[in-house]
């Protein structure tokens, strides 16, 4: 039974870490390739889906006439507004970094306000795309394209919303710094994915 | 075996029992059943992943002998149309989603935190979630089969033939939630083992130092995160497409939807697959051959870089799945190409591990220790000396026969790849037993044989016992002949026009006498099946009492007890090199000063695994348990009425809310701390420090 003679002593180091260092920044990191990977699926997809048609959006059968263009009034409101949003978010983000928790309370809330906003005016945007689901293949695509980023914006919603409540209740620690940063990256890139998307779904038509 | 065994790394296991039990209360699961549902331990997840996909395994394997014993005469009406139907699609539904991703995923969740040399894996109550959406989407697929509304139209499930104009009712449904359920837990353990390897490293195991089982596990996870949601979009397009009131189109062509569509998405998950199934077993392999040749492996950086470039070749190769279809040719030639491409990566492994058994001193010297003694005595006296000793071949241990069957039988399958790869020979076998030949050879060659091994080869770690080595012999010998026996005329009867699932045929076609000798051979493999429980329940209770390092073997899973205690690692250790046990352990540095009072582990860098901070790792908890059965309610739900994604949607919100809620009060740490004895006693101040 020999004993080593020497030791790695870790006492010393943090017990959190508030970047890229953290196992759950890279777990939500990998979250976030599986969840491209998705739309990157969604987007070739749609345009599978475009070369079996020779006009794109397709024409209505029932009167050839009509706009079948999605309309862009809410749709480009709500992009900017998701654009805007990051704005608040990185404040609270950089906030954490300073332990200012009334910075970041605030900042929180109005991350849920916004949320909730983008989420009523998502459902809006569903109206603008002129077709329904059901309609036919094309419908499809962009319904389920824009519901996907739609049920982001709802997770996302929910977890700062969570997560601001625990800021106000129990004011701010370390841990949920850390996660309020976390949530940080996970908001910039539902603002980044759907810069892409926007131009595909309300742009591609007019475009391709 | 004529290594003494050594015993365990004394510096790195619990110095006295009072520390031990101080540190293993805090780690364990809290006593009784609902300890037991909340345990967040990835040696007790493992386990279950590795008996629940065994089990399927077996009633998968009843399918199969149900189908041979239906073919084994023509015109048998054992089974029929609508039930074979059934019972092949759940068969191969059950082989690639609830038996051979999830047994691989177990072992890696059992086996990469022992061997970074962490105590847990980073997310452990995402974890325990991931288990249990798995049984959810097992126990959907095999109560659907119990029900007759058992998924029917074979494991892809093509359009049109699944769609809601050809398959109404509910099989398809099932079969598609079920999808989704067991890839939510493939993704999770995913995003698990490859975070626990970048972040928890022991001090010193820099990514050159990796054991290749390790590598090879991050390289398939990472495959599950770029190839899952393929499939999760095509089975979610599926169902919306039958689901009444949402009636998509997305492969419906009167609409301007696609049938092809779903075959690409299916088969750019499909044939990464095989690789997530296959490359793990590689990581098997490499780590059977470096410890029973007793050296390092040759090539080490040669076989990282082979596994990295299958993974990626392994996504460009789906459409050779699809060479039946109207592609245009430069495609056909593109995917022709490569599919030949990847046996160069594949190739590489195989010299390096083929020079790696040429070249280990240990095989060379115990088989040449045997050769000579079988010269200078007859057989029968060198037999009656020492048993186990008496022939050359008896000095190949267990777990090493099964690997040497895994080369014999994976390159049949890859002569028989290189035919399906070439676009006339493929259009002539299209749908036929050479087909089905060709992918059991690859998959039971290229991962269960490897599996084998590596249950006679860890056994030990997870029960203490070694399996019988005799009777694991039988179990290799009956199963190796018992498949060839089933599965090399299938080449023949492919090759003589007999498609894949049909239910019966008649006399005339001549295929009788092969498909009873299949049948044979697949009552051989059955035989073979129960020889190993057999071995698995007698050892488990009355096998041989395992050293702590039975296998001579280098990597760190062996410097502690087995089985391992709550905590893995009373210090963690550190490393210095590829091979912790072989490099004189007893010098190495070990790593004090994390927590006793909660579950704290260190995180180390990236690339380096220099140590950077600790890590508060999440207490046991139920809430994983309620998530999983409100996750597998939602999509029963799901399989009649699309309200179950907004109703489910918010259910789970709840139960995630409670999860974090609950899971960050400290009452939990203080409760797990309780009890602990006086502070001179917890491990952070070692004797000599």
């Amino acid at each position: 039974m020999s004993t080593p003679a020497k030791t790695i002593d870790v006492s010393h180091l943090e017990p959190h870490v508030m970047d890229a260092r953290s196992p759950i920044w890279w777990g939500n990191l990998l979250l976030l390739c599986i969840e491209t990977t998705m739309f990157a699926l969604l987007v070739a997809t749609y345009f599978y889906i475009h070369m079996n048609y020779a006009a794109w959006p397709p024409p209505r059968a029932t009167n050839s006439n009509y706009q079948t263009n999605p309309a862009l009034g809410y749709p480009t409101i709500n992009l900017l507004l998701i654009l805007a949003s990051v704005v608040p978010m990185f404040i609270a983000d950089r906030a954490c970094l300073r332990r200012d928790a009334g910075t970041v309370k605030i900042c929180m809330t109005a991350m849920v306000i916004i949320g909730l906003v983008t989420i009523a005016l998502r459902f809006l945007e569903f109206g603008c795309l002129q077709f329904r689901w059901d309609d036919n293949a094309y419908a499809g695509i962009v319904w389920t394209t824009v519901g996907m980023h739609l049920l982001h914006l709802v997770t996302a919603t929910a977890e700062n919303f969570i997560l601001c409540l625990w800021l106000w209740i129990k004011g701010m620690d370390d841990k949920h710094a850390r996660d309020v940063r976390v949530g940080a990256v996970y908001w910039y890139w539902i603002a980044a994915i759907w810069i892409p998307l926007y131009v595909i779904v309300y742009f591609g038509p007019r475009l391709i | 075996m004529n290594v003494v065994a050594r015993t365990p790394v004394p510096s790195i296991n619990a110095p006295d029992a009072a520390s031990h039990h101080s540190l293993d209360r805090l780690w364990s699961r809290a006593p009784g059943f609902i300890g037991w549902l909340c345990s967040t331990n990835h040696k007790d997840i493992g386990l279950r992943y590795i008996v629940t996909a065994f089990t399927f395994f077996g009633l998968a394997g009843i399918l199969a002998l149900l189908m041979r014993i239906q073919l084994a005469f023509p015109e048998m009406h054992f089974l029929g149309p609508d039930l074979y139907n059934q019972i092949f699609t759940v068969h191969g539904s059950t082989m690639m989603f609830l038996f051979a991703v999830p047994v691989m995923e177990g072992i890696a969740i059992y086996f990469v935190p022992l061997m970074v040399g962490t105590r847990n894996v980073a997310f452990p109550r995402l974890n325990a979630f991931g288990y249990f959406a798995y049984v959810a989407g097992g126990l959907l697929l095999w109560g659907g089969l119990l029900t007759n509304t058992g998924a029917d139209v074979g494991w892809f499930a093509y359009v049109p033939l699944s769609g809601p104009q050809f398959s109404p009712g509910h099989r398809v449904d099932v079969w598609a939630d079920m999808i989704t359920l067991t890839e939510i837990s493939a993704l999770v353990g995913a995003v698990q083992v490859i975070t626990t390897v970048f972040k928890q490293r022991a001090p010193g195991m820099s990514l050159n130092r990796l054991p290749i089982f390790v590598w090879a596990q991050v390289v398939a996870s990472f495959m599950v995160i770029f190839a899952m949601p393929s499939v999760m979009i095509a089975s979610g397009f599926l169902a919306m497409d039958r689901l009444t009131h949402v009636n998509t189109h997305f492969f419906n062509p009167a609409e301007g939807g696609d049938a092809l569509l779903y075959q690409h998405l299916f088969w750019f998950f499909g044939h990464p697959e095989v690789y997530i199934i296959f490359i793990p077993a590689t990581g098997f392999v490499s780590t059977m051959i470096e410890t029973f040749s007793g050296r390092r492996i040759f090539g080490y950086t040669a076989l990282v870089l082979s596994l990295i470039a299958t993974a990626f070749i392994g996504f460009g190769l789906w459409v050779h799945h699809m060479f039946a279809t109207p592609l245009p040719n430069l495609g056909r030639s593109f995917f022709t190409a490569s599919s030949m491409m990847i046996a160069i990566p594949n190739g590489v492994q195989m010299f390096c591990w083929i020079a790696t058994l040429w070249s280990g001193p240990r095989l060379r010297r115990a088989v040449a220790s045997a050769v000579s003694a079988d010269k200078t005595q007859d057989r029968a006296t060198s037999r009656a000396r020492a048993p186990g000793t008496a022939h050359p071949t008896a000095r190949i241990p267990t777990p090493l026969w099964f690997v040497l069957g895994f080369v014999f039988i994976f390159m049949m399958g890859g002569l028989t790849g290189i035919i399906l790869a070439s676009i006339p020979l493929d259009i002539q076998v299209h749908d036929t037993y050479f087909v089905v030949a060709h992918f059991h050879y690859v998959l039971i060659g290229g991962a269960v044989f490897p599996l084998f091994g590596a249950f006679y080869y860890w056994f030990p770690k997870w029960t203490g016992r070694m399996l019988n080595q005799s009777l694991g012999r039988w179990n290799f010998w009956t199963l190796f002949f018992g498949f060839n026996i089933a599965f090399f005329p299938m080449h023949i009867l492919g090759l003589k026009g007999m498609t894949r699932r049909i239910y019966t045929y008649v006399a005339e076609t001549g295929w009788g006498n092969l498909n009873l000798l299949a049948t044979i051979g697949a009552g051989i493999i059955g035989i073979s099946i129960l020889l190993f429980l057999v071995n698995v329940f007698v050892s488990r209770k009355r096998g041989e009492i395992a050293q702590a390092n039975p296998w001579f073997a280098p990597s760190l899973e062996w410097a502690i007890p087995s089985p391992p205690p709550a905590y893995n690692y009373y210090f963690l250790p550190s490393v210095r090199g590829g091979h912790a046990l072989w490099e004189n352990p007893e010098e190495q540095p070990i790593v004090v000063g994390l927590s006793t009072e909660k579950r704290e582990v260190l995180n180390t860098t990236i690339m380096d695994a220099q140590p950077e901070h600790r890590y508060e790792l999440a207490v046991d908890s139920i809430w994983p348990l309620l998530l999983a059965i409100v996750v597998g309610l939602t999509m029963t739900w799901f399989i009649f009425s699309p309200w179950a994604i907004p109703g489910g949607a918010f259910a789970s919100m709840l139960v995630l809310f409670a999860w974090f809620w609950r899971g960050t009060e400290p009452k939990h740490l203080i409760e797990a701390a309780e009890g602990e004895p006086a502070p001179e006693d917890v491990p952070e101040e070692p004797a000599t420090a």
